[in-house]
């Protein structure tokens, strides 16, 4: 029977060593409860719905080169014949221009509201300008409406149909069909399935789309494309020769999946998750070695008590048990301060980055981790403590 | 001397006898110490003030001179060329410049393959408030328009092969103009003149272009433009000079309290001059905020590297208890030793110098191992987050701080298992 007045009692006698070890299992618990919590909410960002094809879409992020051919109608020419010439690349299965991609931080975006009420004005919304294609690109469902067919032009005069996403065309016209109504960009021709636009944006699938030029390229444009399945690491690595080849005067910027965009737009969560894992990891293995220095320590300390309780009759489990006791329950107290600590260092990281509250069931996990590599760390100096023999109370009489 | 060396020969005597405690400690602390240092690295380097006797007397001018009504609302990040236009019409400042950033295709000769370049648009105080040097040549002489540039060093010698090319031709995205100057080599880090979009992370740019030559060329920003009415942001020569199309940065240099106060009436008196004319529907929102406070203004202040800074803190000061924690039972394994010395006549003041050994010992094993984990985390961080890779350098000041860093925590994991083995009961401790 192991008696825990006994095992509290020897904790005590080492009162200094037993804070310390404490302190540093509270302060682990603390630091594994919330990089856990962010390691998870960067998987739970990565995992959202986004609506799209994240292998087979790919984006193309380029820009000419020369004045001339950044302006119309040497960039309309210049469009059509890269969207012929990537058309007919095999394996490519649709393909449209746009201003910007889907899965973005931030971008183009401005104001969408109802002309005639401007109660429900949404701000941030992304706004695509593209040709009809785009929608056969991200395999879209036209919900109501139809989508325009000709490429408008800007020149001021006409208004551009535009498109909404569902979720958007729910919040600027609560209650009725969106269609025919007169929003500050122009008539709605459609509502679409919602898809990821911008992280930055009030709602990430409030999303706005014109089929029309675009408006301007000192930022650079894009092309959107989506392969067939399989296909999308042969079409990346052709695509830079086969726009070259259309006109050299272009600069490709990147070719990248919406897979590759989305972990790019999560990229600092990611970095600052993976980090912190890393960091946890030191940790859990700097308790490791904390407490298999506590028990070697301990059992080194006291081979003549283990002896004389083995010369009175103890066994080997009992000895070995009564030595995990002892780390178990230092490690239960050290997680007791570290559940506060948790809860203190989950508020002062929520200053200065976006970290939910602590879970209930993550502390708790954290403390069963903690326990399991305490004990791994104790059984090798507490199984040498079994083999203290008996004998070795007699030297001490 | 020599009895220096002794206490290390009983040091090192002392490690062969037990070494496994010894490694562990010094592992425990090089990796609390080399996780520390590659945060703190980008934390100094980020928090650094590039111009340390002039950042407080460099501000922001802030305005809600918008044409739309909103209230209690944030004045735009950017500014309308009209806005610069009555900001800049006074003589309270020193020194003002507005500026922006958009990117551009340079060439020798129009045959040539373009280079990428980033290029600032400004006025010629921009130079004389942020300190520039000149190589070559000389700033433009007033702010007008003209197709001349200024580059920086690496542009003139990437492009011409040498430096000296002041009155050389060049052609910048289809039009032709003349380099009027050359930098000497110039960094500003972090680049507090344009932290918007966390952009004072990056580098200073490759070539310098007349603000007015910009707006007649229709460059647009490259980091923040926003159209507040009806405008056609493709034609910045006109609509940008007179409508809500703002994406300038403005900087004026007030050198005195006095001159700060009178630029803060300055502006009071325009916006309400602007709100009796109509033209400025919003809430007075005025700010004028000083360069040492820009990055907190623009909201950008590296949340990531702040919030690891605190992990890292608490990961040292675990492997601090750690170490003490190992390092106390290594001092009492060796306790009898410590008490047989004692009781032969050496001194408390002896032990201690004994303990300094051992911590001068163990501190220079500690900071090569700190610093190549150091290292170690600075790549790490710098692939995962790599948006402040170019604050990963060390300098002598942080090292030689590292160091000393390197040294305190060695003498304060020593510090109280030495005392505890000099100050106890010599007879119970022989005893033991």
């Amino acid at each position: 029977m192991i008696s825990l007045h006994l095992i509290f009692k020897s904790m005590l006698r080492r009162k200094v060593v037993t804070s310390l070890l404490l302190v540093q299992l509270a302060l682990t618990l603390a630091l594994l409860s919330n990089s856990s919590l962010l390691a998870l909410q960067t998987w739970d960002q990565l995992r959202q719905p986004t609506n799209l094809d994240l292998d087979n879409i790919m984006y193309v992020s380029l820009k000419p080169t020369s004045k001339n051919l950044q302006e119309y109608p040497a960039f309309a020419d210049l469009l059509e014949r890269q969207l012929a010439a990537v058309r007919q690349m095999p394996g490519v299965a649709a393909v449209s221009f746009t201003n910007q991609s889907p899965l973005m931080e931030g971008g183009s975006n401005g104001n969408v509201n109802d002309e005639n009420n401007r109660e429900h004005n949404t701000q941030n919304v992304p706004q695509y300008t593209v040709s009809p294609d785009f929608l056969q690109v991200l395999q879209l469902d036209v919900l109501e409406g139809e989508i325009p067919q000709t490429i408008q032009a800007w020149d001021g005069e006409a208004t551009v149909p535009v498109v909404l996403t569902k979720s958007l065309a729910e919040r600027v016209f609560p209650g009725k069909s969106a269609i025919g109504q007169l929003t500050n960009g122009g008539p709605v021709a459609a509502v679409i399935e919602d898809f990821y636009g911008q992280r930055s944006a009030e709602r990430v699938m409030y999303n706005r789309i014109q089929i029309a030029q675009i408006y301007g390229v000192a930022w650079g444009y894009g092309i959107i494309l989506r392969v067939e399945p399989g296909k999308a690491d042969q079409i990346r690595s052709q695509l830079p020769d086969v726009l070259k080849t259309v006109d050299p005067n272009i600069e490709i910027f990147s070719v990248r999946t919406m897979d590759e965009q989305l972990h790019r737009m999560f990229r600092n969560e990611f970095g600052l998750a993976t980090l912190l894992a890393v960091l946890s990891g030191l940790m859990l293995l700097v308790s490791m070695i904390s407490s298999y220095s506590n028990a070697h320590f301990n059992a080194l300390k006291r081979q003549q008590e283990i002896g004389i309780k083995r010369a009175l009759g103890a066994n080997k489990q009992g000895i070995l048990l009564e030595m995990l006791t002892e780390n178990w329950c230092a490690t239960i107290a050290g997680a007791g301060l570290g559940l506060l600590g948790a809860v203190a260092l989950n508020q002062a990281l929520a200053l200065v980055i976006s970290i939910p509250a602590l879970p209930v069931w993550l502390p708790l996990a954290a403390v069963l981790m903690l326990m399991l590599c305490v004990t791994l760390a104790t059984w090798y100096p507490a199984r040498i403590a079994t083999q203290v023999s008996p004998a070795t109370a007699t030297k001490t009489l | 001397m020599e009895q220096f060396l002794y206490y290390l020969k009983v040091s090192l005597k002392s490690i062969r006898r037990a070494p496994l405690p010894y490694s562990l400690t010094i592992l425990i602390l090089s990796l609390g110490l080399g996780v520390f240092f590659a945060n703190a690295t980008f934390y100094y380097r980020l928090n650094l003030d590039p111009l340390p006797h002039k950042s407080d007397k460099l501000f922001f001018p802030f305005m809600n001179l918008v044409p739309y009504e909103c209230q209690n609302c944030e004045p735009p990040k950017v500014l309308s060329y009209s806005n610069v236009q009555k900001l800049s019409a006074t003589d309270i400042p020193s020194a003002k410049a507005a500026m922006y950033s958009a990117d551009g295709y340079l060439r020798l000769t129009p045959q040539q393959p373009p280079m990428p370049v980033k290029i600032r648009l400004t006025q010629p105080d921009f130079f004389r408030m942020f300190e520039v040097p000149f190589l070559h040549g000389a700033v433009w002489p007033d702010g007008n328009a003209r197709a001349e540039v200024i580059l920086s060093r690496q542009t003139a010698e990437k492009l011409f092969g040498e430096t000296n090319v002041v009155g050389r031709r060049l052609t910048l995205d289809d039009f032709e103009y003349t380099v009027s100057a050359v930098l000497a080599d110039w960094t500003m880090l972090p680049r507090l003149f344009d932290a918007n979009n966390n952009n004072h992370l990056s580098e200073v740019e490759d070539i310098y272009l007349p603000l007015e030559t910009g707006y007649d060329r229709n460059y647009l920003s490259n980091t923040q433009s926003s159209s507040f009415q009806d405008a056609d942001y493709r034609k910045l020569a006109t609509d940008g000079r007179t409508k809500a199309i703002h994406q300038l940065q403005f900087w004026v240099q007030l050198d005195t309290p006095e001159q700060q106060q009178a630029y803060r009436q300055f502006m009071a008196n325009l916006t309400a001059d602007e709100k009796k004319a109509g033209r400025h529907p919003s809430t007075v929102n005025n700010k004028l905020v000083g360069m040492r406070d820009i990055v907190v203004y623009f909201n950008k202040d590296g949340g990531d590297i702040k919030a690891f800074a605190l992990v890292t803190l608490l990961f040292l000061m675990v492997c601090l208890f750690n170490a003490s924690h190992l390092s106390l039972n290594r001092y009492l394994s060796n306790q009898y030793e410590i008490s047989l010395r004692r009781a032969l006549g050496a001194s408390r003041w002896q032990i201690q110098q004994q303990a300094l050994a051992d911590v001068l010992l163990m501190a220079s094993i500690t900071s090569v191992a700190a610093l190549l984990i150091g290292y170690s985390g600075i790549s790490l961080m710098n692939e995962l987050l790599p948006a402040n890779r170019l604050f990963s350098s060390w300098d002598w000041t942080l090292l030689l701080s590292l160091l000393a860093l390197t040294l305190g925590c060695s003498y304060l994991v020593t510090l109280y298992p030495s005392l505890r083995a000099s100050f106890g009961a010599l007879n119970q401790q022989l005893k033991e």
